[in-house]
């Protein structure tokens, strides 16, 4: 039975007037104690009407948003409504310290705050607008990755799509935009606190990528997960996709239980933070549109700076480098010694050059003639994969009204394999 | 032969691509009784409002603080904070104390000693014994 509320019904417990008129929801039935005797009434109720006056127009706006609800009208929020965004300093302040357009207002800004940790109910947290962020996000890195360095080997392109767009560098972006947290969340925090909990669950924002069927013996016996099979089912960074346990209807996911692991993360300020990133990229594609998210994304993520050549670790540099130019036709490569001194001493320098024919591939230097060698080799390989052909255009430019003809992207022939 | 992916974070450089101004606080603190507290008090009525309205990204906490001087405590989104007593200030010296507080980084100054701080590599590369005319002994 739908409980009663008598400051819909009755207005001399009202001291303004109500955003709604008072009996507008349908026949309601009056018992006949309620309406006589304020003490008969349970204890919540008597708290309700003790605090009506200057909150009875934001309750009533709220009863409506959260009709869905119905056991928690009597406890205290989740998070702060919607309506406070408009009273917070922090979160002014934020709107135009990202300069963001005036299209998108503070209450989408609070929503972006809001972890699902903090508020499980999904029109008041950020989680569907982190989703739509995160998509966009990683649309645009692997755009520019594969566009600008067209022969990056798999497991280097996963690497430096985590080092722009992963969890790890959209907490030092949100830290570089001042957002603070607040210690717990709950009703009364500041709006412009980013709020999350760290024994609830939070979301996933996995657009790409499934389950393997082989998951639980990939986790417990340490499978071998190839990188052919990566792309396929892992997501967008190559991490493995690990089956969500749906906690029982009703009841929040249980923390001490461990077999329900999938949904907690080992960092979670960093987790809400790049949740927060996400979501603000999000709520710009909403209000703002797709080349304003675009601008965004190249203005605050992809101008970072991210060094390729230092995510590589060969193995068996000079067999990939013979491999690499038997495939491509080239003279078998040979090292030779460019120059070297202190051969003897405590300190030698060797310079050692690998040509294929009469063309020097690449040099390199090192302490020993097999450290120089190898050094060589590895600065060879790199120049092959971190061939350029410049700031050629991505993909999503194309999607502009008066976008030139795309010209074709250099696809390359792919890795090198034995 | 397979090639192992190291795990990196890509390194930002506020002004490259978006800028963010990195004073994101400041508390002003006034006193109602005390004579020192005079042109801080006439500097709330006055300046405050045009300087807190052309600088929207920061955020302005206005509370006296009994008799004591009245001070500008800006805080800045590396964690660390400045703070600049006006006591017997004119309104417009403290309003040109918000402006410095509001031009600092939360950095603590540093001698550049030289022309140039970058983290990428030279342009020309460096000079290496090993090539070119070499080092003739």
């Amino acid at each position: 039975m739908k409980r009663i509320r008598l400051d819909r019904i009755s207005s001399q417990l009202l001291q303004t007037a109500p955003a709604r008129p008072a009996a507008a929801s349908g026949p309601t039935r009056i018992c006949q104690t309620t309406r006589t005797s304020r003490l008969q009434a349970p204890l919540y109720c008597q708290r309700r009407w003790q605090s009506m006056t200057s909150e009875s127009a934001l309750e009533d706006i709220k009863f409506d948003e959260i009709a869905e609800r119905p056991e928690q009208q009597e406890l205290p929020l989740p998070s702060p409504p919607p309506e406070r965004a408009l009273y917070s300093a922090k979160l002014a302040a934020l709107h135009a310290r990202l300069s963001l357009s005036s299209k998108i207002p503070l209450q989408a800004l609070a929503r972006a705050l809001i972890d699902p940790s903090a508020d499980a109910n999904p029109r008041f947290n950020n989680a569907n607008l982190a989703f739509v962020g995160a998509a966009l996000l990683q649309y645009h890195t692997s755009e520019m990755l594969l566009t600008q360095y067209p022969r990056l080997p798999m497991a280097i392109i996963f690497s430096a799509m985590k080092g722009y767009s992963g969890v790890a560098a959209l907490h030092q972006i949100a830290r570089a935009w001042g957002v603070e947290a607040a210690d717990a969340p709950g009703e009364e925090v500041d709006p412009g606190l980013l709020q999350f909990s760290l024994d609830k669950a939070s979301n996933v924002m996995n657009k790409w990528g499934y389950v393997r069927s082989e998951s639980k013996e990939i986790l417990k016996w340490k499978w071998r997960r190839g990188l052919s099979s990566r792309v396929m089912y892992d997501d967008a960074f190559g991490d493995m996709i690990e089956k969500q346990k749906q906690p029982k209807e009703g009841q929040p996911p249980e923390v001490s239980d461990e077999n329900n692991t999938k949904l907690i993360f080992d960092d979670r300020l960093a987790n809400a933070n790049s949740n927060f990133v996400r979501a603000v990229i999000g709520a710009i594609y909403l209000y703002c549109g797709r080349e304003s998210a675009k601008t965004f994304v190249k203005g605050h993520v992809l101008s970072r700076k991210l060094d390729l050549e230092n995510l590589f670790e060969f193995k068996l540099p000079t067999r990939e480098l013979a491999r690499l130019c038997a495939r491509e036709n080239f003279d078998a490569p040979v090292a030779r010694l460019l120059s070297e001194t202190g051969r003897l001493s405590r300190t030698p320098v060797f310079v050692v050059g690998i040509y294929s024919g009469r063309d020097q591939l690449g040099e390199g230097s090192g302490p020993s003639l097999d450290a120089a060698l190898i050094s060589a080799s590895i600065r060879t390989l790199k120049s092959w994969y971190l061939y350029s052909p410049g700031d050629v255009g991505v993909p999503s430019d194309t999607f502009a009204d008066d976008a030139v003809r795309w010209k074709p992207a250099y696809v390359d022939i792919g890795e090198i394999i034995s | 032969m397979t090639i192992k992916a190291l795990e990196k974070v890509s390194v930002g450089q506020n002004g490259i691509g978006a800028f963010i101004l990195q004073c994101r606080k400041i508390d002003v603190h006034y006193c109602d009784y005390s004579g020192s507290s005079r042109g801080m008090n006439s500097f709330i009525k006055s300046q405050l409002s045009k300087f807190a309205a052309s600088n929207p990204q920061i955020e302005f906490a206005v509370s006296p603080r009994p008799r004591k001087h009245p001070v500008l405590i800006g805080h800045y989104i590396n964690g660390k904070q400045n703070s600049i007593c006006v006591k017997n200030m004119d309104s417009l010296q403290i309003l040109n104390k918000m402006q410095l507080l509001r031009n600092a980084s939360g950095e603590k100054n540093k001698k550049l000693n030289k022309p140039v701080t970058s983290i990428n590599d030279s342009v020309r590369g460096v000079w290496s014994p090993y090539h070119g005319t070499g080092m003739p002994v």
